[in-house]
């Protein structure tokens, strides 16, 4: 246990006398690090995206007028809800179109020039479907049901989002491919540099390494500081990466309030939620890198 | 440990007694460095107890030779055996504990420049894991001895030359070896730090250490007064018991 702790000691003390070199390594480690979470964010925001996309309206029909009677619509809706594919019927009217109206993200000018007293907005029906491939099948089935026509055929929005999640899918293993090769560049960049920087402090620290050499020193007591410095280049840039996240989140969240909403995605709320995610993997990789060249560098010291 | 560690005599300097036992054997040792020989065919016994003078200009082989013994490299022909053991058969991981088991002082004394004197001595008993409280007490004693018990929290660098090498000294000896090895020990020292140092290493060697000096130090040689080994190119050229610095 004492040594252990003399060890420990070691390393924090060797980290902290060269830490003009350890930044080097650090800031280094931790704009990999921001890579890999700024690419593990993307990803997030991709599969939440098209969660919430494939959880959205499937099939949305409206009614082609107001004239048309409570009872039919009543009616159609309940043989919608009949149908095997379909697990969501619900009837939108026309306060409740107005209501949604009012929530969108559109400026007040446009918002306001609906009201209840001037209300076009029709009525209509959302309908989920249990799986996309089902859609058309749903769709030819209303057409079969509607036989009195009350249903604005050419106003229903269906296929346009089975299109919308299909495209999305493929643009979501597109970007993390991307995510992941861009990683995966700069983590090696990185990995480079910092084996390069770590090598140059133990350079620096040859002659104390040949010293604790001659009295005496094991392996392992010649290796445990050297490992102790990598994990703190780990702990350090993690710090400093989520630090920097947080920071960042916090200075663009309000700008991507329009356009993460129209998605149903609170980017901040996205990223905090995910944190400690984030947190563990920077630290995994940090720590992993940080420890892994820190044993390269120091091998061709050790050698009896 | 505990013979190193008792205070000198008052009485005049005596030699140390040498048992019979081999406890350094060199046969038939050579080294090369590509196609260069630095020792060639080097056959060598040292004894328990006794003290060498390894003499000769600079090139010849000594430090060579000073590495073959603390393992620092291996021969490339021939047999080294400190303690009854050929060193070619120890493994990686014994090779840290065997050096526990000699103590090295160089020319450039070595300290950690960071580290006190008190916390360069205790260093060497740190890597061993010895708890705190026998680093505590050995510590004190082996400062006495060297006379640094007053310098104790003193950095290197406001050491004299003396001072420093009698730290590496200590440092040396905190495991109680049985051989203490020093390269060129005083040849950054004026000839007052040279003469304690010198007689510091007779004081260890009478208590039953056995030392090796690698040394130009031709007074020291002459009035040291005991075995001398000159090395010429490498080789051994004369060996005397009670010899004096000739090339």
């Amino acid at each position: 246990m004492e040594t252990f702790l003399r060890v420990i000691k070691l390393g924090y003390n060797n980290f902290w006398r060269n830490r003009y070199l350890t930044l080097g390594a650090t800031l280094l480690m931790t704009l990999t690090l921001t890579m890999i979470s700024v690419s593990v964010i993307l990803s997030l925001i991709v599969r939440d995206t098209a969660s919430s996309i494939s959880s959205k309206i499937d099939v949305a029909i409206y009614f082609r007028d107001d004239s048309i009677p409570d009872e039919k619509i009543a009616e159609l809706e309940a043989r919608i809800k009949s149908f095997p594919s379909v697990t969501q019927a619900r009837l939108i009217n026309k306060e409740g179109a107005l209501s949604i109206w009012g929530r969108l993200p559109i400026n007040e000018q446009t918002k306001q020039s609906l009201s209840s007293s001037y209300n076009p907005l029709p009525r209509s029906i959302e309908i989920k479907i249990d799986s996309p491939e089902n859609i058309e099948s749903v769709v030819q089935a209303i057409e079969q049901a509607d036989t009195d026509g009350i249903v604005c055929s050419e106003c229903a929005s269906y296929g346009k989002n089975k299109e919308a999640v299909d495209r999305l899918i493929s643009i979501t293993g597109l970007v993390q491919r991307a995510g992941i090769f861009l990683s995966l560049f700069f983590g090696i960049i990185a990995v480079f540099n910092v084996l390069n920087i770590i090598r140059i402090t133990i350079t620096a620290r040859s002659d104390e390494i040949e010293i604790m050499r001659y009295v005496g020193a094991s392996n392992a007591f010649v290796r445990g500081p050297f490992i102790v410095e990598g994990i703190l280049y780990g702990v350090l840039s993690t710090i400093l990466t989520t630090v920097f996240i947080l920071l960042i989140t916090k200075l663009i969240a309000p700008y991507t309030l329009g356009g993460f909403s129209v998605l149903g995605i609170d980017f901040s709320k996205l990223v905090i939620g995910n944190i400690w995610f984030l947190i563990a993997i920077q630290l995994g990789v940090g720590v992993i890198v940080g420890v892994v060249v820190s044993l390269i560098s120091i091998r061709r010291y050790l050698k009896a | 440990m505990d013979e190193v560690l008792q205070v000198g005599s008052p009485s005049p300097p005596k030699p140390s007694e040498v048992s019979e036992t081999p406890l350094i054997e060199i046969r038939s040792v050579s080294k090369s460095y590509g196609k260069s020989s630095a020792i060639k065919d080097i056959n060598l016994t040292i004894h328990e107890g006794e003290f060498v003078c390894l003499v000769g200009q600079s090139g010849v082989g000594k430090t060579t030779l000073i590495k073959l013994l603390i393992k620092q490299e291996s021969p490339t022909s021939g047999q080294v055996f400190v303690a009854g053991r050929e060193l070619r058969t120890l493994r990686d991981n014994e090779v840290p504990y065997y050096r526990r088991k000699i103590g090295v002082v160089f020319q450039d004394f070595k300290l950690l420049p960071q580290k006190t004197v008190w916390e360069n001595v205790a260093f060497a008993l740190e890597v061993c894991g010895i708890s705190n409280d026998v680093i505590k007490r050995r510590v004190s004693k082996i400062l006495d001895l060297v006379n640094l018990g007053r310098r104790q929290n003193n950095y290197p660098h406001e050491l004299s030359g003396g001072e420093r090498q009698r730290a590496a000294i200590a440092r040396a000896l905190v495991h109680s070896p049985k051989i203490l090895i020093a390269d060129e020990p005083t040849g950054n020292l004026d000839p007052v730090n040279t003469w304690e140092i010198i007689e510091l290493l007779y004081r260890i060697n009478q208590r039953g250490t056995t030392i090796i000096l690698a040394t130009h130090n031709r007074q020291a040689v002459d009035q040291i007064q005991r075995r001398v080994i000159l090395m010429k190119s490498g080789k051994i050229v004369s060996d005397q018991k009670s010899g004096r610095y000739v090339i």
